[in-house]
């Protein structure tokens, strides 16, 4: 086997997670720094969103998805960060020893300084929503078919039933219909739209798409190939109401139900995972419960934009930084809560105490004219109004350095209806 | 070979023996043969081995504890059970007597009887009559080492089952089998000693003269025989009836399952388990169930029992679902519903005497009937297996065993059982096994193809998936799909749009982007307004 390769970090997937912080690490003065990636090339899910609406936060401007992720490749391969492509990494320690294998190199094993993980999400399928019926071909989810599409030049289906309305889902319903083929209509079985509404403007509105909310796909059919699916309307508990029942005739059943942090390695790290985001819970460095480790992206929690996937990874990039330069300081031990209509927060916990930090959170339930609040131990530290807060859409916040202390007990996350501060 | 030639082979115009049905059963019966002759043709309907009840089913070896006294499914399960260390050596498959834990509870007797109990009497009834009763029943049928265990000795063993547990009953001798990967290797096992087998080969009738079978006439012609083994699972009774041999009818009984991502159920339980019900409470006709482990470590969780019109039936229904995630939340409170990967329904082939029919044909000589052969069929099967053979040798077959038969059957590397270092050694060998195709599983690109490739060859999606997991973990398949069907389309050498998920009619791609565009265009429907 190969000898012992001990980089001053190593980053674990290269989408917009793990370019960023690859290049932060790099920017704050790691020398050896390699970026593992599984795929045959850099960018993540990047390079499939080839429609646009990336960026509008970091570069000010609205970029495709391969647009965006070659502005970090450029650097990246100007950095000296060593990049290995088709290595997949397949077992990580809490000791944060680590083996890779490739077809070139073997069985790659390395003792990094740091860690960092940017392992990005998966999709839910169809059986983690339970839809019954037969399992045939041309049961897929919209991100494999969105990959299907534009990178290897194939189409996955003629008549379309798409199922769930997040913005995967939508854009895939324009990306379908502008390949030729037909799609009957999106369903979601909640009583509002997932995605952005420019999404639904721009991929159904545009094209005479039909959404059905409040909807279900309650039978797949055909033992081969999909023949047809089952709809039906569903009641405020999402169960579908007998009698409603349609046929739709199709080939295809497209399935936009949710994505999942892909934490399968981290879970053999020994890495503390939250319930609520399903990935591992960090304080403001984006550093896990297992030192040295650190993670950003979606591996963390399941961003909305492409944006804040980057400056977490600015974040997790230098506190690897940190840690292997022995500046890394804790301070305290300070448990980020989730308040009023505040379903989770990133990062859950504050250790360093010593700056500013970036919060994102998720909501709830969908609520109007809001006030969005940090309070440390009961003190008001920041406060906005917010016209709208939806579920699908992650919230920022931010504590101003100096805020926190040792002292300090906890901080609160909240939203509030407006009226109460005005 | 190419895919194309392989599947235009002529079929043989003569036989000694054809098995009819590629399923578990069908295939230890065809590899038995070739310890006699290699002159044995088996043959099947679809495209690939275990495509039937063999692919479907919930894998278990059971002891026999189940079964109804005085059944021929008693008498081969218990004997079945005892063999099959002996019957998948030399196999390469894994069989793990993982054990059953049976698990007593307040459901486990009808409130009728309980009522006239008193408290004290109640309580001995559950954990002293109710679990010797189960350990004298295994002993009548057969079954040694069954231990009687206390509330406490069953939380040991399992903590996550119901609080309301009152005693339990281990059953070391139940254990987990791959069902598709025996078969296959069973299947390649007797090919490697001479059979033949020719898949997408339908028999529709037979040539009986005499009152003796003469030949099996198929979709691909005819094979001249004198012997038939009827291993045809749920369609047994319409075989049997095309050649004057039958005389019981099957009743496809649908079975289905749900499957849990290994990484949150592996640690969930050790053993199966399953809860006790006293014999005549049981509201169907399923085996029970319970929570089981199969031997990769997914929690299965199961089977439903449905009577069902139509033998293709694989679907799972709504009602399925609820009654699977209800049952199993007594017994496993605080379960992770949410890690179900996957769902899937069997046919059970079910006679209306509810047992196996084993058994040479009085109206056609030369016609033995497998049939019925609903679980514990593949428990049962290596004594299933013995039993043909007998009726064989009553027929006056001559069975000598032959000097030259191979004894063991290479099993196909995985990569994921492998030591780094040996990982190591094959990428610098051969740098497809460096190349992680299926990232749930860990499967290479280089097991894909040895799939392709090995002696019954995966032609689609799911044959590769039977053989290596790819698909099979918690993405299913939404990583690996377009990758392996890249390899299989290089393999077969065919465009990737002919590659099916599992046979004919069911491609995974309609064509290439943009020809669907041309298409419309010529229908003279131009989507995007160019004017
Ligand atoms: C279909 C789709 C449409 C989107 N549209 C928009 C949009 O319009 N605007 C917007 O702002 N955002 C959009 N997003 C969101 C944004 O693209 C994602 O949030 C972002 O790509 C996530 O980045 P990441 O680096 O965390 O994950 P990914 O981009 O998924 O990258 C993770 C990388 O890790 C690699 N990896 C995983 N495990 C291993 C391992 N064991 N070994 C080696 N490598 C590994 C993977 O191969 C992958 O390349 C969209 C996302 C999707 C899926
Ligand atoms: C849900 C479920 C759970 C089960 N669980 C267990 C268990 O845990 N333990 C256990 O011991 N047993 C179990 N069983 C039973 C077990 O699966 C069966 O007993 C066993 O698989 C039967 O094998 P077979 O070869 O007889 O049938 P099959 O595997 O169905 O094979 C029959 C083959 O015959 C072929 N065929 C049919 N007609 C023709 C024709 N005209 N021409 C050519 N070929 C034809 C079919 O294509 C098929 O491949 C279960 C069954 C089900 C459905």
């Amino acid at each position: 086997m190969t000898k012992i390769l001990r980089p001053d970090a190593v980053v674990i997937g290269a989408g917009p997670a793990g370019l960023g912080a690859a290049l932060a690490a790099r920017e704050a003065g790691l020398e050896e720094i390699f970026l593992l990636e599984r795929d045959f090339e850099l960018g993540g899910i990047l390079p499939q969103c080839i429609h646009d609406g990336f960026g509008s936060i970091v570069f000010d401007q609205v970029l495709t998805g391969p647009e965006y992720a070659q502005r970090f490749i450029d650097k990246v391969e100007r950095s000296g960060i060593e990049v290995f492509l088709d290595t997949m990494v397949l077992e990580l320690r809490s000791d944060r020893s680590l083996v890779a294998v490739n077809s070139r190199d073997g069985v790659l094993r390395m003792e990094p300084g740091a860690v960092v993980l940017a392992m990005g999400c998966r999709e839910r399928t169809r059986h983690q929503v339970l839809i019954p019926g037969y399992r045939p071909a041309g049961v897929i989810c919209a991100g494999a078919a969105q990959r299907y599409i534009n990178i290897e030049g194939l189409m996955p289906g003629r008549r379309v039933v798409i199922l769930g309305s997040g913005d995967i889902g939508l854009i895939m319903a324009r990306r379908f219909t502008l390949e030729g083929a037909e799609v009957e209509g999106v369903y979601e079985i909640m009583d509002h739209p997932g995605g952005l509404t420019r999404n639904l403007v721009q991929c159904l509105h545009d094209f005479d798409i039909p959404l059905h909310l409040s909807h279900t796909v309650t039978f797949i059919h055909g033992r081969k190939r999909v023949e047809a699916v089952t709809v039906a309307k569903v009641n405020e508990n999402r169960k579908p109401i007998p009698g409603t029942e349609r046929l739709v005739e199709c080939d295809t059943l497209v399935l936009s139900v949710g994505l999942i942090p892909e934490n399968e390695l981290s879970k053999k790290a020994g890495v503390v995972l939250h319930p609520a985001t399903g990935g591992p819970v960090v304080d403001e460095l984006m550093e896990t419960s297992v030192e040295g480790i650190f993670a950003c992206g979606n591996v963390v929690c399941v961003f909305d934009l492409v944006d804040y996937v980057t400056f977490t990874a600015e974040v997790a990039g230098r506190g690897a930084a940190e840690f292997v330069q022995g500046r890394r300081r804790w301070r305290g031990e300070v448990p980020v809560r989730p308040g009023r209509n505040v379903r989770f927060v990133v990062p859950q916990r504050l250790r360093c105490l010593d700056r500013e930090v970036e919060l994102y959170f998720r909501v709830q339930r969908p609520e109007r004219s809001v006030r969005v609040r940090v309070l440390v131990d009961g003190r008001v530290v920041h406060s906005r109004k917010a016209r709208m807060v939806r579920p699908p859409e992650m919230v920022r916040a931010s504590i101003p350095a100096g805020a926190l202390n040792e002292g300090v007990r906890e901080v609160v996350v909240e939203v509030t209806p407006d009226e109460k501060e005005a | 070979m190419s895919f194309k030639a392989r599947n235009c082979q002529l079929l043989p115009t003569r036989a000694e023996i054809v098995v009819v049905g590629a399923g578990v059963i069908g295939c230890a019966i065809a590899r038995e043969l070739t310890r006699y002759t290699p002159d044995v043709l088996v043959l099947d309907k679809e495209n690939d081995v275990a495509c039937g009840a063999s692919k479907a089913n919930n894998a278990e070896i059971h002891s026999g504890i189940g079964e109804d006294p005085g059944t021929l499914k008693q008498k081969l399960n218990v004997r079945g059970n005892r063999m099959y260390d002996e019957f998948v050596r030399g196999l390469g498959v894994e069989f793990k007597r993982q054990g059953l834990l049976i698990v007593i509870t307040p459901r486990s007797a009808p409130p009728e009887l309980l009522e006239r109990m008193n408290e004290e009497d109640r309580r001995r009834f559950f954990t002293e009559v109710i679990p010797r009763g189960i350990v004298n029943f295994g002993k009548k049928a057969g079954i040694t080492g069954l231990r009687i265990l206390s509330r406490e000795e069953v939380f040991e063993r399992e903590p996550n089952v119901t609080r309301e547990a009152l005693a339990g009953v281990f059953d070391p001798n139940y254990g987990m089998v791959c069902p598709y990967k025996l078969t296959i290797a069973l299947v390649e096992h007797a090919v490697l000693n001479g059979a033949k087998v020719f898949l997408n080969t339908e028999v529709n009738g037979f040539r009986v003269e005499g009152g003796r079978v003469r030949a099996v006439i198929t979709n691909r012609g005819e094979v001249e025989t004198s012997l038939v083994i009827n291993a045809a699972g749920v369609f047994a009774d319409e075989v049997a009836d095309m050649a004057g041999a039958g005389g019981f009818r099957i009743h496809p009984r649908k079975g289905a399952t749900l499957l849990f991502d290994r990484d949150v159920t592996s640690e969930y339980v050790r053993s199966s388990v399953a809860e006790f019900r006293l014999p005549g409470m049981k509201k169907t006709k399923s085996k029970g169930g319970g929570a089981m482990p199969t031997v990769e470590g997914n929690l299965q969780l199961g089977p439903t029992a449905v009577e069902v019109e139509d033998k293709y039936d694989t679907s799972i229904s709504a009602e399925e679902i609820e009654e699977i995630f209800e049952r199993f939340h007594y017994l496993l409170p605080d379960f992770p519903r949410d890690a179900v990967i996957s769902a899937f329904s069997g046919i059970r082939a079910p006679t209306y005497e509810e047992d196996f029919v084993i058994e040479a044909s009085d109206k056609v000589f030369g016609f033995v009937n497998v049939a019925g052969i609903q679980s514990p069929g593949l428990a049962s099967a290596p004594a299933i297996v013995e039993m043909v053979m007998g009726i064989i040798k009553d027929l006056g077959w001559e069975l000598e065993e032959r000097k030259d038969f191979i004894p063991e059957r290479p099993a196909p590397i995985k990569f994921s059982e492998l030591s780094n270092e040996e990982r190591h050694r094959l990428i610098m060998e051969d740098p497809r096994w460096g190349h992680v195709v299926c990232r749930c599983e860990t499967v290479t690109e280089m097991e894909v193809v040895n799939a392709i490739h090995s002696i019954i060859p995966a032609t689609d999606m799911d044959g590769v998936k039977r053989r290596t997991r790819t698909g099979m973990g918690r993405c299913q398949g939404s990583f690996c799909g377009h990758r392996v069907a890249a390899i299989l389309a290089r393999e077969l050498g065919i465009p990737v749009t002919e590659v099916t998920k599992s046979g004919e009619g069911s491609p995974i791609y309609v064509g290439r982007t943009k020809d669907l565009l041309l298409q419309n265009d010529l229908r003279g429907e131009r989507l995007v307004d160019e004017g």
